[in-house]
C-alpha cells in the first residue's frame, strides 16, 4: 500500500472518525483506525463496536492495499504536521510497520492485521429518508439534555425517533426523558420514513452525528431498520447499533388538562432562576414559583445558606399555586426556547407541568415538579 | 407387611436428643462448663485432647451433688434449675435437664462429685448409654466430668467432624463466650499438650470486665474500648464498644449477651450498623461486647437446641437502646480517634531506629521509596530533579510564636507547625499531635452537611413515570409498612400489587439514579434487619463526596489561627476522629512514648 495525501483531508477525515475510538480498550485492534488505499481514494474506518464511521478522501494512490494503525496517534501525527503539507502514507509488508513522511519527518507505526478489524455489518437498511441538516440538528438539540445517564433503564439511555400523528398531519417525532423531565420536537414526516420502526437512538450515537453535521448544512440521508441506523453527511457515514428495548408509553405523561397557563418572558425568567438558585449549595434544591395575579415570585430557601427570591410580572389569570422544581431541570428547559414568551401549563404542586416554547409550537416539555 | 409403631427405648431417644444437642466436641465443652458456672464455680479447668475426641475433662470447686443427684443428674428431663416448672423464669444457663444424658448415650461419660464439706465424693459411669452403679471416688469439692471416646456411640457423627486443629478452634471459642460473660470466674483450658488460655479471676469492682475482655479480644481492642451503660425500660444494656476507627472485616469480634448467655443474633449485627453508620468503611465491622439482662420474663431462651439464640418479647425496644447507647458512647468520644495510630507509629520508630550515621541515607530511602517501585523507564532515568527542590517543605511559622497556655490545654493542643503542607503539628501539655488536614476538614464538612440535610428535609423530586419495581409480596409488604420512614428520607412508594411497588418521588439529591436496585436492597434489609439503610446510606454517600470536593485539600498552606480553628473545629464535632474513609484523622503521640523512643523511659 502506498498513497500520497493532502495534510489538510486526512486531518478533518481523521478529525470525523476517530471520536468514536475509545481511548481505553481492552482489545487492541478498537484503538485502531482502518485505513484502506484504492481507486484514487483512502476510505478510513473507526468503530467502538456499537458504532463505527467511515469516510472517504481523495488520494493519489500508487498501490492499493489496507491496513490498520493506532487512531489517536496518527491523528496525534498529523495535527502537528504544517498546514499544506503533502503526505506519503507507505506499507513496509516485512516490517509490518506504516511510514508516514512528510518533509523532514519520519514515522513508522506498529500495524495490525485489517483482516481482524470488526464490521458492524449493516447490509441493506430498509427504510430511507433525507432530513435537512439544520432540522436534524433541531431535534437533536432540543431532546438530547433529557436523555437518561442512569443505565439500568437502558432503554432511556437514548432518543425515540419515531413516526406519529399529530392531528390530521404524520409527523417524525423525536422524544427523550429521564423520567424526571420529557422533551419532545417534531417536524412533518419527510417522503419515505413511513412504516419505519420506532428507535432508540444510543446517547453516543447522538452525539457523535451532533459532531458530525455541526458545521455542515448538506441534507443527511438516513436509512433505518430494526437494529441499525444510518446516517450519510456528504462523505462521511455514521452506521450505529440502536437500544434494543422498548421506549415507555411516554403520550401517558403528556397532561392534556392542564388550564392554568403562566406565560412569561423567557430571558427574565432565565435570569432569574439563576440569580435565586445561587444560594442553593447542593444540587437538587428547589425553587419555589409563588404565583399570584400578574406576579410570579421565585424564591430559594437553603436553611444553611441563606434565602433570595426574585418577583417578575407575568401574564396570569388562574387561580394563585405554588409548586417548585428542580432548578438545573428549569434551567435545561428555558435554555432550549427560541421564543421570547414561554408558556407554563399547570395544574397542581404534584402533578407533571408542561412548557411550550411561545417561538416554536413543534416543541414541548414536561417537568415534574419537586416538593420539600 | 405392616410396620408396628413401637415406644423406641430411651437409649435411642437419648442418641437422637444428642443429634440435636451435642454437635461436636466443643458442644460439650459448652454444656459442661455452663453446668459448673451454674454450680457457682470460681475457678474451671478444662482439658481436651485430640480434640475432644479422646478426652473432655471439666473440674469445677462448684457446689458439687450428693449421691441422689448425682444419680438423677444423667436420667433425661432431670434438672435442678427450674424449681417452679416454669419456662418463662430461666436464671441459670441450664433448665432442660438434656445435655448429660444426651453426652453419656454418645461416648463414656463419668461424673464425680464431693459436696462442700462431705467426706467422700461420688462418681457415677455412663457408658455409651448404659449406666453403672454409683461408687466412691476421691476428689476435692466441686465436680469433675470426663468425656472419652465421643461419638464412638454414633460412628455417623464422627464423619462430619472437621479437623482435630479446627475443632480446638471451636473449643476455645466457647470457652471464650463464656469467660466474657463471667469474669468473676478464673478459667484453663489445656489443649492437648498446650496451655490455651488462662484467664484468672477479675475482680469486679475495678476495671475486671474490660481487662477480661481485653485478653481474648486483643491489646487494641482494650485501648480504644467506650464503656457502654444504658437502661430503660427495665432493660439494661453495658460492655464496651470499640471506637470507630478499630475495625476488622467481619463481624466475629462482635459479641452479645443476654443475661449472661452468649446468643448469636441478627437484632446485634443491624443495631451496630445502624448505631457506627457512616463511621465505619463498607464492609469494614466495629469490635463491641454488649451485655444485655432484662427480667427474664421478657426473652425466650427456649428457641434453639444448642441455646445459640434468644427472642426478645420486644425486640424493638431491645435494639432501640442498644443503638441509643452506642451512639451516645460514639457521640462523646467525638474526636477521640483510634489509640492504636499513635502506638502504631512509636512501634514502627521504634523498630526503624538506627544508629545516627545512617539517618540521612535513610531519609533518602524514604523520599525515593514510590519511585523505586516503579519500572524503571528510559526517561525515568534520564531526568534528574534539582536536589533542592526536591526537599519536603517545612512551614514551621506557627512554631516561632509563642505558645498561649490556654491553647495546650485544649485535647488537641496548641498549632505549632504545619508540615509538607498536608499535616497540622499541635503540641498539648501531654503529647504531640499530628493531623491530616484535608481527612480532618472532610469529616467537618460532611457532618455539617448532614445536620444540613436533616434540618431542611429531603426534597423530593417527582418522578413523570412511576417506576414499578418487582420485589416479591413479602419484600412490597416489608417496604409498604415502612413507607412513612422511606417518605421522610425522600422515598415515596406505594403497594403495586402482585408483589411490586411503584416509586413516585425520589430523595432529589441522588440526581437520576438506579431506583430499581436502591428499591431491592432496601427491601432485602427491611426484611434482614427490620430496617433499611440502604437509602440513607446513598444520600450519606452524596454528602461525603461532596463534602470530599468542598474541603480544605493537602498542599494548601495554612496559616497558625486556621489551624489552631480546624482543631477547635474538631474537638467541637462529633466523629471527627476519624474521616469519612474511616481512617483516623489524627494520632497522639504521648511524650511518655516519645520519650520510650529515646530510651529515656
Ligand atoms: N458441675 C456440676 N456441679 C453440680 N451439679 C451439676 C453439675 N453438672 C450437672 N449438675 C446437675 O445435674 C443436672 C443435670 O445437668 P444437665 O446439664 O444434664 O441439665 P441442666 O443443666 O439442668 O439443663 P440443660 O440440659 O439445659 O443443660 C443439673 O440440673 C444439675 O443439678
Ligand atoms: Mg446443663
Amino acid at each position: 500500500m502506498r498513497l500520497v495525501i493532502e495534510r489538510g483531508e486526512l486531518l478533518r477525515a481523521l478529525g470525523h472518525v476517530t471520536s468514536v475510538v475509545e481511548r481505553r480498550t481492552t482489545i487492541p485492534i478498537l484503538s485502531n483506525v482502518l485505513l484502506r488505499a484504492g481507486n484514487g481514494k483512502l476510505s478510513l474506518k473507526a468503530t467502538d463496536l456499537e458504532r463505527e464511521v467511515i469516510e472517504d478522501v481523495a488520494a493519489t494512490v500508487s498501490a492499493p492495499g489496507a491496513v490498520t494503525v493506532p487512531a489517536h496517534m496518527l491523528h496525534d501525527i498529523v495535527r502537528k504536521l504544517p498546514d499544506g503539507a503533502e503526505i506519503e502514507i507507505k506499507r513496509d509488508p516485512e516490517k509490518e510497520r506504516l511510514t508516514i513522511t512528510a518533509g523532514q519527518s519520519r514515522f513508522a507505526l506498529q500495524t495490525l492485521g485489517p483482516e481482524d478489524f470488526p464490521d458492524i455489518a449493516a447490509g441493506d437498511l430498509a427504510h430511507s429518508f433525507e432530513l435537512g441538516a439544520a432540522d436534524l440538528k433541531r431535534l437533536i438539540e432540543k431532546t438530547r439534555f433529557a436523555i437518561s445517564t442512569e443505565e439500568t433503564r437502558y432503554y432511556l439511555n437514548g432518543i425515540f425517533l419515531h413516526v406519529a400523528e399529530k392531528g390530521s398531519s404524520r409527523t417524525l417525532r423525536a422524544v427523550a426523558t429521564d423520567g424526571h423531565r420529557l422533551a419532545q420536537v417534531e417536524l412533518s414526516r419527510p417522503e419515505g420514513a413511513e412504516g419505519m420502526p420506532g428507535v432508540i437512538i444510543p446517547r453516543k450515537t447522538v452525539h457523535e452525528l451532533h459532531r458530525l453535521i455541526e458545521a455542515s448544512s448538506a441534507p443527511v440521508k438516513i436509512g433505518v431498520s430494526p437494529s441499525k441506523v444510518r446516517f450519510e453527511i456528504g462523505t462521511v457515514t455514521l452506521t450505529s447499533k440502536l437500544i434494543d428495548g422498548t421506549f415507555p408509553d411516554y403520550g401517558r405523561v403528556i397532561p392534556q388538562g392542564n388550564d392554568k397557563e403562566l406565560t412569561v418572558s423567557n430571558a427574565d425568567f432565565i435570569g432569574a432562576v439563576d440569580r435565586v438558585s445561587t444560594i442553593a449549595s447542593e444540587r437538587g434544591r428547589a425553587v419555589k414559583l409563588n404565583i399570584t395575579g400578574d406576579k410570579l415570585v421565585l424564591s430559594v430557601n437553603n436553611p444553611e445558606g441563606g434565602s433570595a427570591t426574585e418577583e417578575i410580572g407575568v401574564g396570569y389569570t388562574a387561580s394563585p399555586l405554588e409548586i417548585g422544581f428542580n432548578a438545573r431541570y428549569l434551567l435545561d428547559i428555558a435554555s432550549q426556547l427560541e421564543g421570547d414568551e414561554a408558556h407554563f401549563l399547570l395544574a397542581d404542586p404534584g402533578s407533571p407541568t408542561m412548557i411550550r416554547d411561545g417561538g416554536d409550537d413543534t416543541a414541548l416539555y414536561v417537568l415534574m415538579p419537586m416538593r420539600v | 407387611m405392616t410396620a408396628h409403631i413401637r415406644q423406641l427405648p430411651a437409649e435411642t431417644v437419648n442418641r437422637i436428643a444428642a443429634g440435636e444437642v451435642i454437635e461436636r466436641p466443643a458442644s460439650v465443652v459448652k454444656e459442661l462448663v455452663e453446668n459448673a458456672i451454674d454450680a457457682g464455680a470460681r475457678e474451671i479447668d478444662i482439658v481436651t485432647v485430640a480434640g475432644g475426641l479422646s478426652l473432655i475433662r471439666v473440674t469445677d470447686d462448684g457446689h458439687g451433688m450428693d449421691r441422689a443427684n448425682l444419680n438423677l443428674a444423667v436420667e433425661r428431663h432431670a434438672t435442678s434449675k427450674l424449681p417452679a416448672d416454669d419456662l418463662l423464669d430461666i436464671r441459670s444457663l441450664g433448665f432442660r435437664g438434656e445435655a448429660l444424658p444426651s453426652i453419656g448415650s454418645v461416648g463414656y461419660l463419668s461424673i464425680a462429685s464431693c459436696q462442700h464439706g462431705a467426706r467422700d465424693g461420688l462418681e457415677v459411669i455412663v457408658d455409651r448409654g448404659s449406666k453403672q452403679p454409683i461408687k466412691p471416688a476421691a476428689l476435692n469439692a466441686g465436680s469433675r466430668v470426663e468425656v472419652r471416646d465421643l461419638f464412638s456411640a454414633t460412628p455417623a457423627r464422627l464423619k462430619f467432624l472437621k479437623s482435630e486443629r479446627s475443632e480446638n478452634m471451636a473449643v476455645s471459642e466457647v470457652v471464650k463466650r463464656l469467660a466474657m460473660a463471667h469474669p468473676e470466674v478464673g478459667f484453663a483450658l489445656t489443649t492437648g499438650e498446650r496451655t490455651g488460655l488462662r484467664l484468672p479471676r477479675a475482680d469486679l469492682s475495678g476495671d475486671g470486665l474490660l481487662q477480661r475482655l481485653g485478653r481474648i479480644m486483643g491489646r487494641e481492642f482494650m485501648a480504644d474500648a467506650l464503656p457502654i451503660d444504658g437502661e430503660r425500660d427495665g432493660i439494661r444494656v453495658s460492655g464496651f464498644a470499640g471506637l470507630p476507627t478499630l475495625h476488622r472485616p467481619d463481624p466475629s469480634q462482635q459479641f452479645l449477651f443476654v443475661n449472661t448467655r452468649p446468643v448469636k443474633d441478627k437484632l446485634l449485627i443491624g443495631a451496630v450498623r445502624a448505631a457506627y453508620g457512616d463511621l465505619i468503611p463498607k464492609g469494614r465491622y466495629p469490635l463491641l461486647a454488649l451485655f444485655v439482662e432484662l427480667s427474664p420474663q421478657e426473652v425466650d431462651v427456649n428457641v434453639h437446641p444448642a441455646k445459640a439464640e434468644v427472642r426478645f418479647r420486644d425486640a424493638g425496644r431491645v435494639r432501640s437502646l442498644l443503638i441509643g447507647a452506642l451512639r451516645f458512647a460514639l457521640e462523646n468520644a467525638g474526636h477521640r480517634a483510634t489509640a492504636r495510630g499513635g502506638t502504631l507509629t512509636v512501634e514502627t520508630l521504634v523498630a526503624r531506629s538506627e544508629p545516627p550515621a545512617a539517618a540521612p541515607f535513610a531519609y533518602r530511602a524514604t523520599s525515593q521509596a514510590a519511585a523505586s517501585h516503579l519500572p524503571r523507564g528510559f526517561s525515568d532515568a534520564m531526568q534528574a530533579p534539582f536536589a533542592a527542590f526536591d526537599e519536603p517543605s517545612a512551614d514551621s511559622s506557627a512554631a516561632q510564636d509563642e505558645v498561649a497556655p490556654d491553647l495546650l490545654d485544649h485535647p488537641l493542643g496548641a498549632a505549632r507547625a504545619q508540615l509538607h503542607e498536608t499535616y497540622i503539628v499541635a503540641q498539648t501539655r501531654v503529647s504531640v499531635v499530628i493531623v491530616d488536614q484535608h481527612a480532618a476538614h472532610e469529616r467537618l464538612v460532611y457532618e455539617r452537611m448532614k445536620k444540613m440535610l436533616s434540618n431542611g428535609g429531603v426534597a423530593r423530586q417527582g418522578l413523570l413515570i412511576p417506576a414499578i419495581v418487582d420485589v416479591g409480596d413479602e419484600e412490597a409488604a416489608a417496604l409498604n409498612d415502612k413507607a412513612d420512614e422511606l417518605a421522610e428520607l425522600g422515598l415515596v412508594l406505594e403497594g403495586f400489587g402482585n408483589g411490586a411497588v411503584a416509586v413516585r418521588e425520589m430523595p432529589a439529591l441522588l440526581g437520576d439514579t438506579d431506583i430499581e436496585g436502591l428499591v431491592k436492597d432496601l427491601a432485602a434489609e427491611i426484611l434482614d434487619n427490620g430496617q433499611g439503610f440502604a437509602l440513607l446510606d446513598r444520600l450519606e454517600a452524596v454528602c461525603s463526596r461532596m463534602a470530599c470536593h468542598g474541603s480544605v485539600r493537602a498542599g494548601r498552606r495554612l496559616t497558625p489561627s486556621e489551624m489552631n480553628a480546624l482543631l477547635r473545629e474538631m474537638e467541637a464535632t462529633p466523629y471527627s476522629g476519624q474521616c469519612n474513609h474511616g481512617r483516623p484523622t489524627y494520632v497522639e503521640l504521648k511524650l511518655t512514648d516519645i520519650e520510650r523512643l529515646f530510651g529515656r523511659r
